[in-house]
């Protein structure tokens, strides 16, 4: 199957700076979301973002067809580029930011989906970097299995294994946040 | 396929098919549609834990970040080399214009010839980086892997 970014990534190696900019439109939202979910931080994750651009537009211009698929090649830089920040800041999981309230004593109260959101998201900021990185790529990247496992340098097999225990822990940390969904769920 | 692998993929991938191993779907929907209801109970657990998980969503990047991020890109001027010697060859007066046209379509060919290559030394290096072989941070994550602790 034909890289569906190929035609650009020639054109923005050849300064066509239109073409930069649907590259930009097309991938920059990913790769801010991306950032944004493994190292838990907006700020630093426009930073990863721009800096994966520098990257594209730094290589762009000896990028051969073929070779591999561009936008899994972009996740992989930003990935690197993460787990390099996240190894040098010293943050391995298990931190939840001081401002967030923990709703997990308030088992009972109705939650409304932005709430839900901030809890997902603190959530994720507490699973092992090695399990959020997996489960970002799977399930909000659009990765496919085996693009994930070479993101990360992983057996498909050991891919699996980080999802389900990523799950898991998600759902112990969620337990509040299930149980009132499931109750809303079934009392609509 | 049998229970044991579907329960297996269901812990790993949740509810969403298109997660799942491209070539274990079709096993996967036909499994569905005759599981027991204590399979199918967990089918929906999972769904509706998935739906909670995507509350979490991408959210569009702001004008300014993708000014800034395009501003960066090269553009054609940056691209092409300088035109060689030939090119910025000032004529004397005497020559001809045809002369002083030949002359330029000659040092634009030899400038254009010499299109920039990206060093290949930091191009290896990039390499590097991005294999689990390389010293970089795909092979401290394949390292990490091998902690029992995570």
């Amino acid at each position: 199957m034909r890289d569906p970014d190929e035609e650009l990534v020639g054109r923005v190696g050849a300064g066509d700076k239109r073409a930069a900019s649907e590259l930009v439109r097309r991938h920059l939202p990913r790769m801010v979301g991306l950032a944004r979910r493994m190292l838990g931080d907006g700020a630093e994750a426009e930073d990863v973002a721009q800096e994966v651009f520098l990257r594209v537009w730094k290589h762009a211009g000896a990028w051969k067809p073929g070779q591999a698929k561009f936008e899994t090649w972009m996740h992989r830089v930003a990935m690197n580029l993460c787990l390099d920040r996240l190894r040098r800041s010293g943050r391995q999981g298990g931190e939840v930011s001081p401002e967030t309230p923990d709703v997990r004593a308030s088992a009972t109260r109705a939650l409304d989906d932005r709430q839900r959101r901030d809890r997902v998201r603190d959530a994720l900021q507490e699973l092992p970097e090695r399990q959020r990185a997996a489960l970002v790529l799977c399930y909000y990247q659009d990765r496919t299995n085996i693009e994930a496992a070479e993101i990360l340098g992983v057996s498909v097999d050991a891919l699996e294994s980080l999802l389900s225990r990523a799950r898991r822990t998600l759902k112990s940390a969620l337990s509040a946040e299930r149980a009132d969904l499931m109750s809303g769920i079934e009392t609509n | 396929m049998n229970e044991a692998r579907f329960m297996t993929l269901l812990s790993a991938y949740g509810a969403e098919l298109s997660r799942w191993p491209e070539d274990e779907r079709a096993a996967a929907e036909a499994m569905l549609e005759v599981a027991p209801h204590r399979v199918k109970d967990i089918w929906e657990s999972e769904r509706a834990f998935d739906h909670l998980l995507a509350l979490e969503k991408d959210a569009p990047a702001s004008i300014a970040l993708e000014t800034k991020v395009v501003s960066t890109s090269p553009d054609r001027r940056s691209v092409r080399r300088p035109v060689g010697a030939l090119g910025r060859w000032k004529a004397p007066q005497w020559v001809t214009g045809g002369a002083i046209a030949a002359s330029l379509a000659l040092g634009f060919a030899v400038g254009y010839a010499g299109e920039p290559q990206p060093a290949s030394s930091e191009s290896a290096e990039y390499a590097k980086m991005l294999t689990i072989n390389g010293a970089g941070a795909g092979s401290m994550f394949l390292a990490a892997l091998d902690d029992p602790a995570s």
